[in-house]
């Protein structure tokens, strides 16, 4: 390996003197010692920042993304979610209505023409970027502010929104 | 493993080469190590305590996003462009979408361009803290990274409150913005960036004028004007390199021409023009530049829609287009290629912290270990960036 030669990055120290080891100790010890009076200003009448965690949760802005929540019976099955999800976490399953069946509608008036029967998100693969609750159209599929699940298995992390026990979590966090 | 041609080279001139020579020790820095900004990995060969080699190693944070984007429609793309730099994400996402807005021909809203650069330079001003507290970390002071999280923490608040989302915000979209700012957040915006005018004072006394600071830092890490030009230094590298080049003055894009504000460049005030020092000083004085946009911003911000009139299922004409933006780390540029459809045909990023790792090695030769340090930590890498 042929190094080339260059100095624009080498600097040559110059030598020192008494006179600046003098002045090195006189401006390290002054200008630390001006440092030091600002942080010491910190000591008292300072109000803290910092939460203590489990006791003292922050209030979060209601827009924050966090956990999806799906509320089943206003969904129409209209895959756009799915579609627009940049990591295709969401899988949904749905079949044509029987004719004979009797009409259903969502909270906002509009026809469920297709029966759900799974919708899963897989928790572990979301990545939280919220473009799937812009385009749904019934605004059932929305980001709660509930940050603490971590679970065991992976297994865990998917959500079947279909089963009863999810759809209780819609009077715990839903906005 | 000794190679006897590097060590004449930067022990010197006059120095009894048999007395000094010993076996170089091969050492690890990283990926763990906490001076080395994220998972950043280089090899050094150390003779004591001066290095002789380093080589960085990268790719522990790849996320083959550049592949990944072939397969996302536009709108898509924008949440894995945040993950490219996490700490100045919304840069990240102005250059995206100006890059496919720049194809597109879609007319954005005035308010939308205000909000965009206000935030844009809001977050140049919490990356620039950022570096602030973690430089001094690396420089064994603890208390302004904590001063310096306390007044970023107020900046991540309104974007989480804007957007939802801390760190990723997937906030800027093709043709405007998400969410639009209230009354609050402009009013709030005003007060914090004259706290943090105020408080940066104060931080400067208490980091950049430190004689022991001035002393880590000075002549360290030297990279002047013609060296950045060999490798394609840009940003505050460049400028603290003497360079006077921004490009929000030099090639102004979205709506910066309107603004008056100044470019720091580094003066060799503490010691040789373009050490670790100019680049910290250069930094600091950015801060204020930004918060001049956003004084100038909250004045000039207008009433009115937040969105560009943008179809639904968007199609790019065929064609390619390369547009660059001025990020907190350097010159930001996407190249992107269209075959017409619904999907980039290829979205090539040009990241300024890949060029700027790749000057380390160089600079690193006969450097203490902890000059190194210094080093490293003055050019304000982040390894998503470089891996992307």
């Amino acid at each position: 390996m042929e190094a080339t030669p260059t100095n624009h990055t080498q600097y040559r120290e110059e030598k020192l003197t008494f006179g600046k080891w003098l002045w090195n100790i006189w401006k390290g010890m002054s200008t630390a010692l001006k440092g030091m009076g600002i942080t010491f200003k910190y000591v008292y009448g300072v109000k803290p920042v910092t939460i203590e965690y489990p006791e003292v949760r922050e209030e979060l802005p209601a827009n924050s993304r966090h956990r999806l929540y799906n509320d089943v019976q206003n969904c129409i099955s209209c895959y756009q979610c799915a579609t627009a999800c940049p990591v295709d976490c969401i899988y949904i399953a749905a079949e044509r209505r029987d004719k004979d069946a009797p009409p259903l509608k969502t909270d906002g008036g509009q026809a469920i023409k297709l029966d759900l029967h799974q919708y899963t998100i897989d928790t572990a693969l979301c990545c939280y970027c919220g473009l799937c609750t812009t385009v749904c159209p019934t605004e059932c599929l929305t980001h709660t502010t509930d940050y603490e699940f971590a679970s065991y298995t992976l297994d865990q992390m998917k959500y079947d929104y279909m089963t009863p026990e999810l759809k209780q979590w819609r009077d715990r966090i839903v906005k | 493993m000794a190679d006897t041609n590097l060590e004449t080279k930067w022990i010197g001139d006059g120095a009894d080469l048999e007395k000094i020579k010993s076996d170089l020790l091969t050492l690890n820095m990283g990926p763990q190590h906490p001076a080395t900004h994220g998972v950043l990995r280089v090899e050094i060969q150390t003779d004591s305590e001066i290095v002789a080699t380093a080589r960085p190693h990268l790719g522990y944070l790849h996320r083959c996003m550049e592949k990944h984007s072939e397969n996302l429609e536009f709108r898509q793309v924008i949440p894995y462009v945040d993950r490219m730099d996490y700490l100045a994400a919304m840069n990240m996402e102005h250059g995206y979408c100006l890059t496919v807005e720049k194809m597109l021909d879609v007319e954005i809203p005035r308010r939308a361009e205000y909000i965009r650069v206000m935030v844009a330079e809001l977050q140049r001003v919490a990356s620039h803290l950022m570096f602030f507290g973690v430089y001094a970390i690396d420089l064994g002071a603890f208390s302004p990274f904590l001063y310096a999280f306390q007044d970023r923490e107020q900046i991540l608040r309104i974007f989480e409150e804007l957007s939802g989302a801390r760190l990723l915000y997937n906030y800027i979209w093709i043709g405007g913005v998400w969410n639009d700012m209230t009354d609050d957040h402009l009013r709030r915006i005003g007060a914090l960036v004259d706290d943090i005018e105020e408080k940066m004072k104060k931080y400067h006394a208490l980091v950049g004028e430190n004689h022991i600071f001035v002393g880590r830092t000075s002549n360290v890490g030297i990279m002047d004007k013609d060296y950045c030009y060999q490798y394609g230094g840009t940003g505050a590298v460049l400028r603290g390199a003497g360079v006077d080049w921004d490009l929000r003055k030099k090639r102004p894009y979205s709506i910066y021409e309107e603004f008056d504000f100044d470019v720091p460049v580094g003066e060799g005030t503490k010691g040789t023009l373009g050490d670790a020092w100019d680049r910290y000083w250069v930094r600091v004085r950015e801060i204020n530049e930004s918060i001049k946009i956003i004084r100038q911003c909250l004045e000039g911000i207008e009433e009115g829609p937040i969105m560009g009139k943008v179809k639904k299922i968007l199609k790019l004409p065929e064609g390619e287009v390369y547009m660059r933006t001025e990020c907190p780390r350097g010159e930001l540029g996407y190249h992107l290629i269209s075959d017409g459809g619904k999907t980039p045909y290829r979205l090539k990023v040009k990241s300024s912290c890949f060029t700027h790792t790749s000057m380390l090695p160089e600079v690193a030769e006969g450097q203490m270990i902890a000059d190194f340090v210094a080093t490293i930590g003055s050019i304000d890498i982040v390894l998503g960036e470089v891996d992307r």
